[in-house]
């Protein structure tokens, strides 16, 4: 069809520095990160263990931080553009759920207000009998029941209703993008799968794209239909779902396939793979490739030249030398 | 494998006093922990898996209190044992590792420092007796030397966690109780973790007691678990069991609402929410949220039994004999 | 319409925190003991009026010398025959609004620089930290010295804005500490990607969360300036003809009546005492309430 796609990271890197105004060590949190996101709907997961930069990505898709290089666009136009042009249309449009559900809310007010201000500040009812229907509207499609969730102060609530209503205020706003980081990581596994119906749910009936932003691969396997793997804020893996976690070509990727633990008792780790024993903290390399340090394949090239993304076939990217990159 | 019991808890009962009464956060549990085992304690937030062990190793704290039952470790009730006794067998015999505990270790001091602290806290002994323990105990873990000369910041949380039970281990207890050990780890330092855990049981002879809400966590290194729900312990089996022939709907509700990537089906969770420990539901506690529920569900509280060989339930599906 | 609709959430919040800190035996007791003073303090004048009709207690020869007490000077009178009773109670009056005025003043100054630095952050936060820092260091008393040898005739609000703007930054550290955290909390977060500005975060998510640690910060403040008040008095520097606690006790201490009358200079450092004691048990109760670990240690 021609459309820009939903939401486009070119190069994107974001450096951080410690020690104040008078210099101090600098770290790359992401460094020279590359992904798309189609303009059809679709659920895209962005998996990484902690310290791989997914959060400072999803920072600054989301405008609280700028790009240091590169740039992230959203419908083909720039980020700092949308936010110094038309920055009401564009929070309307990208939206965000985090992970705690218990410090999304304002602890000395009641609920409802967050509700209620999405209302008001996007101008959703053009009065307060209908700013309260379209709440308790939104509340029902969640399956919470109006009477024991309205009034009430966030500690009165349960973590899986407090993150629900987050889900009530996406409804509210039908963006056309989600950045959900670690959504479920803090919910009971019963209710976990729940939440994430809801999310598929959305983009079925109401065309909301969702970037998933995770370190669970089972969770990830269960709604998205990309995956990008990270490492040390670099992009190492990019495919379908399926690929990713049955054929992974990543040497990384393919550690942290055969070590997330599998609910099946006649399935475990010894009988997947070997895991090599990794030593002390994670020291980002100065050049090369950042997992050289713990890769079993590990060749001179790569403490030297950092490998590119390349394309082995069908949208299936590897940054790895043992793949011409 | 000798089956020999090493824990046995019986009608165990820990409340907390608070301004609407008692809550009975761990509501008459019995179940038992065989030598050289690794025995998991499933359940979901708030179901009183974490004051079930804390009840275990005589640290609750008030207003939490142990309202009655036996704790059976080698045959002696510990709970009728002073404060002068159980300090014996704290470390020496049983160890208990905390949630979080990764997180409490002492950030100016080396690691060597804290491991020699601990050791000597529960020990007669000199302080270089006590490096050599510490020396001994990471190497038996695959830690290296050097470990012990950093500090805390130094180390990846797996690392952390595994210094952890080297310490926990270093006066060699029979029994060593973790409290989910692995739920603020990534996915690779997870799978050490319990690999490391599974070593102490596989080369040492160590029992393991594993409290954890992540199910997969059980499947991967459990020998047997029981699963926990509202404050009583609703199945116990071997793993295999409680995985492929769950009987209490419960059990079968958490198995069923797992994501995986095993397997990719819709998910439809369990109905309901989670009671409060201030308002336990009559009878058996998971009626209101059971598909099967009967009368008599909500009036009488089952009883757990054994209703096929070493796989008990509490549920009146499995009611006569 | 909006107005009143504001303006009954303030009372629903107020009443709120009403109920909560009801429940603290320190706060009870403690604002109490305070709100008691001040009332006291407050109606001091038509008190003095009914016992002294139209003469200032302080005015010289109200009564006459060195009177022993009785039904009319309760304290007696000193070598000027000022009515030390009377005294006593206008002096709770000057001594709490000086309190009062210093601490708002400080706490203006402290809340405004501690918010703009901890939300702003960067080169200003930098900037601001210090200056903060560097008014820190600087010794109080000798400036207050100072200021207080070259000027005669204050007024009372001088003296408290001199005290006030002297006092903040410490307040203004803890503020600034609170901001800090607050900022990075998801709720912030949230607050931003509903269209709510820096102002509105400020004023509606952050400040009713910083609310606690400005009222300990005030107190603090006001007792500081009631203190260093009291304290400059008592080494003879300060407006004579403020008669607050801190000249009372200097005049009957001066007078010797610590040897002759040692129940009036009791009477004296009594009130002040009453008055360090009350601020201190609400300053306890909040940060009780507040931090809610200290309870359980304390058990009261």
């Amino acid at each position: 069809m021609g459309d820009a796609p939903l939401l486009e990271l070119r190069n994107v890197t974001k450096i951080f520095r410690g020690g104040g105004p008078y210099g101090g060590k600098e770290f790359k949190a992401v460094d020279e990160v590359t992904f798309s996101m189609p303009s059809e709907p679709s659920i895209l997961a962005l998996v990484g263990e902690s310290g791989s930069g997914k959060t400072t990505i999803a920072n600054m898709i989301l405008g609280f931080l700028e790009p240091d290089g590169g740039d992230i666009y959203f419908k083909g136009e720039s980020i700092s553009s949308w936010l110094k042009n038309r920055p009401s249309e564009f929070r309307r449009k990208v939206q965000a759920i985090f992970q705690d559900p218990y410090e999304i809310y304002n602890p000395v007010y009641r609920i409802d207000r967050l509700l209620k201000i999405t209302v008001k500040k996007f101008n959703l009812a053009t009065s307060e009998a209908e700013a309260a229907e379209l709440i308790r509207n939104a509340l029902e499609a969640l399956e919470l029941r109006p009477q024991d969730v309205l009034g009430r102060y966030p500690h009165q609530l349960s973590g899986g209703e407090r993150q629900r209503l987050m889900l009530a205020r996406i409804l509210l706003l039908k963006p056309e993008l989600t950045v959900a980081d670690e959504p479920v990581s803090m919910l009971d596994v019963s209710l976990r799968a729940v939440f994430l119906n809801y999310l598929e749910e959305f983009k079925k009936k109401y065309g909301i794209s969702c970037l998933y932003i995770t370190h669970d691969f089972n969770t990830a396997y269960y709604i998205a239909d990309r995956a990008v793997v990270l490492n040390l804020g670099k992009v190492v893996e990019i495919g379908s779902m399926e690929e990713i976690i049955h054929k992974p070509l990543h040497p990384y990727t393919q550690t942290l396939i055969s070590s997330i633990p599998i609910p099946d008792p006649k399935s475990r780790w010894e009988e997947r793979s070997e895991l090599r024993r990794l030593e002390l903290k994670e020291i980002r390399p100065e050049k090369g490739c950042p997992f050289v340090l713990r890769c079993t394949h590990a060749m001179k090239k790569c403490e030297e030249v950092k490998p590119s993304l390349v394309d082995v076939g069908g949208g299936h990217m590897v940054a790895c030398h043992l793949y011409g990159g | 494998m000798e089956k020999g019991t090493i824990l046995e808890v019986k009608n165990l009962k820990v409340y907390y006093k608070t301004i609407a009464g008692d809550a009975k956060v761990v509501d008459d549990v019995t179940f038992s922990v065989y030598h050289g085992e690794i025995f998991g304690i499933a359940g979901e937030s708030g179901c009183g898996k974490s004051t079930l062990v804390e009840g275990v190793y005589r640290i609750v704290k008030p207003p939490g209190y142990i309202a009655g039952g036996e704790v059976l470790f080698e045959g002696v009730d510990l709970l009728k044992l002073s404060e002068e006794e159980m300090r014996d067998i704290r470390w020496k015999k049983m160890a208990y590792i905390p949630q979080g505990a990764m997180s409490s270790l002492n950030p100016v001091l080396r690691v060597e420092e804290q491991m020699i602290d601990a050791i000597l806290d529960h020990s007669n002994i000199s302080k270089e007796e006590a490096l050599e323990i510490a020396k001994k105990s990471l190497s038996e873990l695959g830690l290296p030397e050097v470990v012990l000369r950093m500090y805390p910041h130094e180390l990846s949380g797996g690392m952390k966690q595994r210094v952890i039970i080297a310490t926990a281990y270093a006066l060699r207890p029979d029994l060593i109780i973790a409290d989910e050990p692995v739920t603020a780890l990534d996915v690779v330092s997870t799978r050490e973790v319990l690999q490391t855990l599974r070593e102490l049981r596989d080369k040492y002879g160590a029992t393991v007691m594993l409290v954890a809400h992540d199910m997969a966590v059980h499947a991967e290194i459990d020998d047997r678990l029981a699963v926990m729900y509202a404050g009583k312990v609703i199945e116990i089996g071997s793993v295999t069991d409680i995985f492929y022939d769950p009987l209490h709907p419960y059990t079968k509700g958490l198995i069923d609402s797992i994501p995986s990537i095993a397997k990719k089906k819709l998910i439809r969770g369990i109905p309901g929410i989670a009671p409060s420990p201030l308002n336990w539901p009559s009878g058996c506690r998971f009626h209101p949220r059971c598909p099967y529920a009967r009368d008599i569900c909500k009036a009488e509280e089952p009883e757990l039994k054994e209703v096929k060989p070493d796989h008990l339930v509490a549920c009146h599906l499995y009611g006569g004999d | 319409m909006s107005r009143v609709r504001n303006s009954s959430k303030i009372v629903v919040s107020l009443k709120r925190v009403i109920g909560i800190l009801g429940k603290n035996n320190k706060l009870k007791i403690g604002s109490s003991i305070f709100l008691a003073l001040l009332v006291i303090g407050y109606i001091s004048p038509y008190i003095n009026r009914l016992r002294l009709g139209d003469k200032r207690p302080d005015a010289l020869a109200v009564g006459r010398r060195w009177e022993q007490p009785s039904v009319k000077f309760p304290l007696g009178t000193d070598d000027y025959g000022r009515d030390i009773f009377g005294m006593l109670l206008i002096g709770t009056m000057y001594s709490l609004s000086i309190g009062l005025l210093a601490g708002a003043i400080a706490t203006l100054i402290a809340v405004t620089i501690g918010f703009i630095s901890g939300y702003k952050g960067g080169i200003t936060d930098h900037v601001l930290r210090t200056f903060t820092d560097t008014l820190m260091v600087v010794p109080l008393w000798p400036i207050y010295m100072v200021i207080a040898t070259y000027t005669r005739k204050l007024p009372l609000e001088t003296v408290a804005i001199l005290l006030g703007i002297f006092s903040w930054p410490g307040a203004a550290r803890v503020i600034r500490a609170q901001v800090l955290s607050l900022r990075e909390r998801a709720f912030v977060k949230l607050a931003k990607l509903n269209m709510l500005n820096d102002l509105e975060i400020v004023f509606t998510e952050l400040l009713p969360n910083v609310a606690p640690y400005i009222a300990i910060g005030f107190i603090n403040s006001a007792m500081g300036a009631i203190f260093a008040e009291t304290g400059l008095r008592l080494i003879g520097i300060g407006p004579p003809l403020l008669p607050t606690l801190g000249y009372l006790l200097s005049i009957t201490i001066g007078v010797g009546m610590l040897s002759v009358r040692p129940y009036v200079v009791a009477a004296v450092v009594a009130v002040l005492s009453l008055i360090f004691v009350s601020l201190n048990l609400i300053n306890i109760g909040l940060e009780e309430e507040f931090n809610p670990r200290l309870k359980k240690v304390t058990g009261l």
